[in-house]
């Protein structure tokens, strides 16, 4: 019963108001080492060392992503090494992650593997990261 | 079946009579023949979102990179990157902004590089506006384009040796071959992130 209350107050995917930005698509042969940080959309194909901060992510198949990543919306089917910080967080059948991943909803497909923990956070919790976003 | 029978009507008025009659075989086959197609892709429109013709990767407006950028491949730059970027052919767009060393063969700028380019052939269009250095071996300038810097056609050649090393040696034309060769045998090409 808690667990369709909490369904509930899950927000729509892609939270932000006004129209939509343009997709960053980081491309198969691209390494960024460094930060990264966008109100919109961010797809990963590549390799990424370092911070995260997106609407929505998606890291591909044959990606490689070390880092922390703190967005509403995460998608993965590469492979990850560090910390997620988001609502919603889709694991596909190809991702490989080690790590953590606070979470306020899960998906996780068949065959994704996943070595770490996975501890659930009320909704106020990601409000007040997007606070630290910028201390950090 | 009140459905089909307003729509025959509907035909009949409009006076295409063979037109009916064929819509009439075809039109209970072809809304199963869409079905089918549309359902496989559904799950795909989500991961696939940006349609990419020549471009591989794309910086969009919205997005800031504080660090390195390099690829084997095509980069175009729309948003903000405080770092240097490696690519084949780089694009600045024009409300692109770059603090550091934009590296590649081929590079356009219609934004704002604060710091150098290093390229084989540079294009700066009429909104580039560069401060900074140039090392180039083929330059077009736009009128309306701003310059801060020297223009050395120096690309490729000994000052810069360990620079050039942007793109990997099996990527460059053959011309460019011959000068590879004689960085070989100086010593070991320098990473990507060593600077001179």
């Amino acid at each position: 019963m808690p667990a369709l209350s909490r369904l509930a107050l899950v927000p729509v995917p892609l939270g932000n108001d006004g129209p939509e930005l343009p997709a960053s698509h980081l491309g198969k042969a691209l390494t960024v080492k460094g930060r990264l940080e966008t109100s919109g959309i961010v797809h990963i194909y590549g390799t990424v060392n370092g911070q995260i901060t997106a609407d929505r992510l998606v890291i591909g198949a044959g990606s490689f992503v070390e880092g922390d990543i703190i967005a509403n919306d995460v998608r993965i089917g590469g492979r990850f090494t560090g910390r997620i910080y988001a609502r919603h967080v889709t694991l596909d059948g190809s991702a490989d992650i080690t790590g953590r991943i606070f979470h306020h909803t899960v998906t996780v497909a068949k065959g994704a593997r996943f070595d770490g923990r996975m501890p659930w956070r009320p909704l106020n919790f990601f409000e007040r990261l997007e606070h630290l976003r910028e201390a950090q | 079946m009140s459905m089909f029978t307003r729509n025959d009507k509907s035909f009949d008025a409009n006076g295409t009579g063979t037109a009916s009659a064929r819509d009439k075989t075809e039109a209970p086959v072809a809304p199963i023949v869409e079905t089918k197609r549309t359902q496989p892709p559904a799950p795909q429109t989500y991961e696939v979102a940006t349609p990419q013709t020549r471009v591989v990767s794309v910086i969009s407006k919205a997005l800031k990179i504080t660090g390195q950028l390099e690829s084997t491949e095509d980069i175009q730059v729309d948003g903000e990157v405080d770092g240097d970027v490696r690519g084949v052919s780089v694009k600045i767009g024009s409300n692109a902004k770059v603090k550091g060393t934009v590296y590649g063969d081929t590079v356009e700028l219609a934004g704002t590089i604060d710091g150098k380019i290093e390229a084989k052939k540079v294009v700066l269009t009429s909104t580039a506006h560069m401060s900074g250095d140039v090392v180039h071996q083929d330059i077009r300038i736009e009128s309306g384009a701003y310059i801060d810097g020297h223009c050395r056609p120096e690309y490729g050649k000994a000052a810069n040796k360990n620079t050039h090393a942007a793109a990997k040696p099996a990527a460059t034309v053959s011309t460019t071959v011959s000068t590879a060769a004689v960085r070989d045998k100086t010593g070991p090409v320098a990473e990507f992130g060593t600077r001179v």
